[in-house]
């Protein structure tokens, strides 16, 4: 009864209208951030469709150049031969991009044999990387060009045959296969991984938002009541100190699972806005013709189960849990507004080291000093969850959980010791400021 | 008359500093005894033993019966403490806190009503206990702690400058309540203060501590005798004055 007082009292300190509106105002910016990524997405595979020429030439040579670059899927806009000023050029046609065909071409490639000039104009407005994608996806456009002026000089000046020309074009036909442990699929193993990243992404990211935002919570919790004096009246209170620390720890845990399923919400929602068209465009055209992405995902065995989100989930868990509790330390720790502030700093850039690095970097292939730091870190083990679930390593999931729990008790002992003593009182880290001895006598 | 706190050599030695030095008082049934002393004297260390927050390097304290080292929780159930400038819980309205810290004590849901009804009369913040503590002023906050720290008839409650914060006219309502208390309930009071007028007008003993000694105890009239002067100030000042000169 008394535990439930406490607990009710430590859920309603924590969910206040701050909490609320902080967690529908992120949602709602992964949401509308996700649509416009998605609009931004969907503008740019547009604009991939079709390109903007001039054709100063305008022969029957390059009349067939742009029916086979036509041919090839691509939409050619035609606009008139340009001011010699191109950034005026760009400006009066209102366009970003243009590839101009000059006058001579034809007479150049068919007669002189030399190589001839095309010119690729582009317009930098932006640093943005939907700016960069469209840039890029013009660079591609003029490969096409190569292609289809080889491929209409070879048919039209040397007279092969098209079956001749497509022998030429493609004499070797690339068939990717990838091994997963003792299986193997025609599939393209780097088509397979940025599938399976880009749906990985979200674990480790929730994980490290949800860790830093309830280390910050229970630091502010303790702090606070240290602060207001409010904790020295709770513990010369009739009830127990087990409850005490067990009721903030709960209240917590309680709020960082709900939020985590906002974020979760939020953030799969931005991240399936932007993936969604990368997914299904690239990866899906890329092993169209082998497998598909999901049959080969199923049968290398690279699809995480229920149980396995399930286990994924009770890491994530014990990392708030020993997050929770590592801040409660911290946070009994001082007394003053400013050091509660940066206290979280150490529970910050142990969460981020790992996550950067297995975002990065393929942690076995590390040297055995970074190892060991690495896996020292109980949060490394959630950010490699996925993985190890995804790649049947069982063992090393099952030693990161285990790691996690002992962690976790050891942890739980200092801080119920940090509780029963008078140290709670005595100890202080108070950064930014003098050392003094936090003794009222 | 039954003693409620006896506080046997007690001690409490910090890393570099001896904090309370071998000090032994007693405070009966419906007394109300103060301690006071300079500051970083040794009287906010000692209270904290008292309520159980502190553990002691040497001595013991009994409350009620109960050793304070060895029945910590036991002594919980008897005490109340109100620390010197302490908040309460910003989020809360004043009755939600005091249903709060009522629901630390008891179980019960009538008692419980019974300890909140019994703080709403001694706050009289009427209406205003409906709004959150995060609006009050400081008086408030200390008008609502004392009614939290009075509400459950502890065996003794321990008020650290019990009326700091307040103005004269309720720091007067006050002292009387806390008389009222001692006299008609039999409540033990130990307080704190920096207010000399404050003491001598509702303490039936005082203790003197400097520099973590106990140097002067007794009731305000006999050390007033003993010090031979007209009042406790000057009482205070003789004895901090010959601990220096020591």
């Amino acid at each position: 009864m008394k535990f439930f007082n406490l607990l009710k009292k430590e859920l309603k300190e924590l969910i206040n209208m701050q909490m609320i509106l902080g967690l529908i105002i992120s949602c709602s910016v992964f949401v509308m951030m996700g649509q416009f990524m998605s609009n931004t997405m969907n503008k740019i595979e547009e604009s991939n469709g079709e390109i903007r020429l001039s054709d100063s030439d305008d022969t029957e040579f390059t009349q067939s150049l742009i029916k086979a670059i036509e041919g090839a899927g691509t939409k050619v806009v035609k606009v008139d031969t340009p001011n010699e000023d191109r950034a005026k050029a760009l400006e009066e046609l209102d366009i970003s991009n243009l590839i101009i065909i000059p006058q001579g071409f034809t007479e150049n490639v068919l007669e002189n044999k030399e190589m001839s000039d095309i010119e690729f104009v582009s317009a930098i407005s932006s640093t943005s990387l939907a700016s960069q994608m469209s840039s890029m996806s013009y660079s591609t456009v003029v490969s096409i060009i190569q292609t289809a002026v080889k491929q209409t000089l070879l048919l039209e000046k040397y007279e092969f045959t098209n079956e001749e020309l497509m022998h030429i074009e493609a004499p070797i036909k690339l068939n990717e296969v990838t091994v997963v442990k003792n299986k193997f699929a025609d599939i393209s193993s780097t088509s397979l991984m940025s599938f399976i990243q880009s749906q990985g992404i979200l674990i480790p990211m929730v994980v490290f938002i949800i860790l830093v935002y309830s280390s910050q919570m229970i630091v502010a919790a303790i702090s606070t009541e240290k602060i207001d004096k409010t904790l020295e009246t709770l513990l010369s209170a009739p009830v127990s100190r087990l409850s005490v620390v067990f009721a903030k720890m709960l209240a917590a845990a309680v709020v960082a699972l709900i939020s985590s399923g906002v974020y979760m919400f939020g953030f799969g929602s931005y991240m399936g806005s932007m993936m969604g068209n990368v997914n299904s465009g690239e990866v899906a055209s890329m092993v169209g013709e082998a497998m598909s992405t999901n049959e080969a995902l199923t049968y290398l065995g690279l699809e995480l189960s229920v149980g396995s989100y399930v286990l994924i989930g009770l890491q994530m868990f014990m990392t708030i849990l020993i997050g929770l509790s590592v801040s409660m330390m911290l946070g009994a720790m001082v007394d003053n507004v400013k050091s509660a502030q940066t206290i979280i700093f150490p529970v910050m850039i142990t969460a981020m080291a790992p996550f950067i690095v297995t975002m990065f970097a393929d942690v076995s292939e590390l040297s055995i000093f970074v190892k060991i730091l690495l896996y020292i870190i109980p949060f490394t083990h959630t950010f490699m969850s996925s993985s190890n679930l995804i790649f049947g390593n069982y063992s090393a999931f099952w030693f990161g959980l285990l790691y996690q729990v002992v962690f976790f008790a050891i942890c739980m002992i200092l801080v119920l010791k940090l509780f029963t003593s008078d140290k709670i009182f005595t100890i202080s880290l108070n950064f930014g400021q003098k050392k003094k001895m936090k003794i009222h006598k | 008359m039954n003693k409620i706190l006896e506080v046997k050599k007690l001690s409490k030695q910090y890393t570099k500093v001896l904090a309370v030095n071998n000090i032994s008082f007693d405070v009966k049934e419906g007394e109300i005894f103060a301690l006071i002393g300079p500051n970083g004297a040794g009287k906010t260390t000692t209270i904290r033993m008292i309520a159980t927050l502190l553990k002691p390097t040497e001595g013991e304290i009994i409350v009620d019966g109960n050793s304070v080292i060895k029945e910590a929780a036991k002594v919980r159930e008897k005490i109340t403490y109100l620390p010197d400038e302490a908040g309460a819980y910003k989020t809360m309205t004043g009755r939600q806190y005091l249903k709060f810290m009522a629901g630390l004590f008891t179980n019960d849901q009538e008692k419980l009503n019974k300890y909140v009804e019994k703080a709403i009369s001694i706050n009289g913040l009427g209406e205003r206990l409906d709004e959150k503590i995060g609006g009050y002023s400081r008086g408030m906050i200390r008008k609502l702690l004392l009614s939290r720290a009075v509400m459950t008839s502890p065996k003794l409650a321990i008020l650290d400058e019990a009326t700091s914060g307040l103005d004269v006219i309720n720091a007067l309502e006050i002292r009387k309540m806390i008389k009222k208390l001692a006299a008609e309930e039999g409540m033990s009071f130990l307080l704190s203060s920096h207010n000399m007028l404050e003491i001598e007008y509702v303490s039936d003993r005082v203790g003197i501590i400097t520099n973590g000694n106990l140097m002067a105890m007794g009731n305000v009239e006999e050390l007033k005798q003993r010090y031979n002067v007209s009042n406790l100030e000057e009482v205070f000042e003789k004895v901090v004055q010959e601990n220096e000169i020591l």
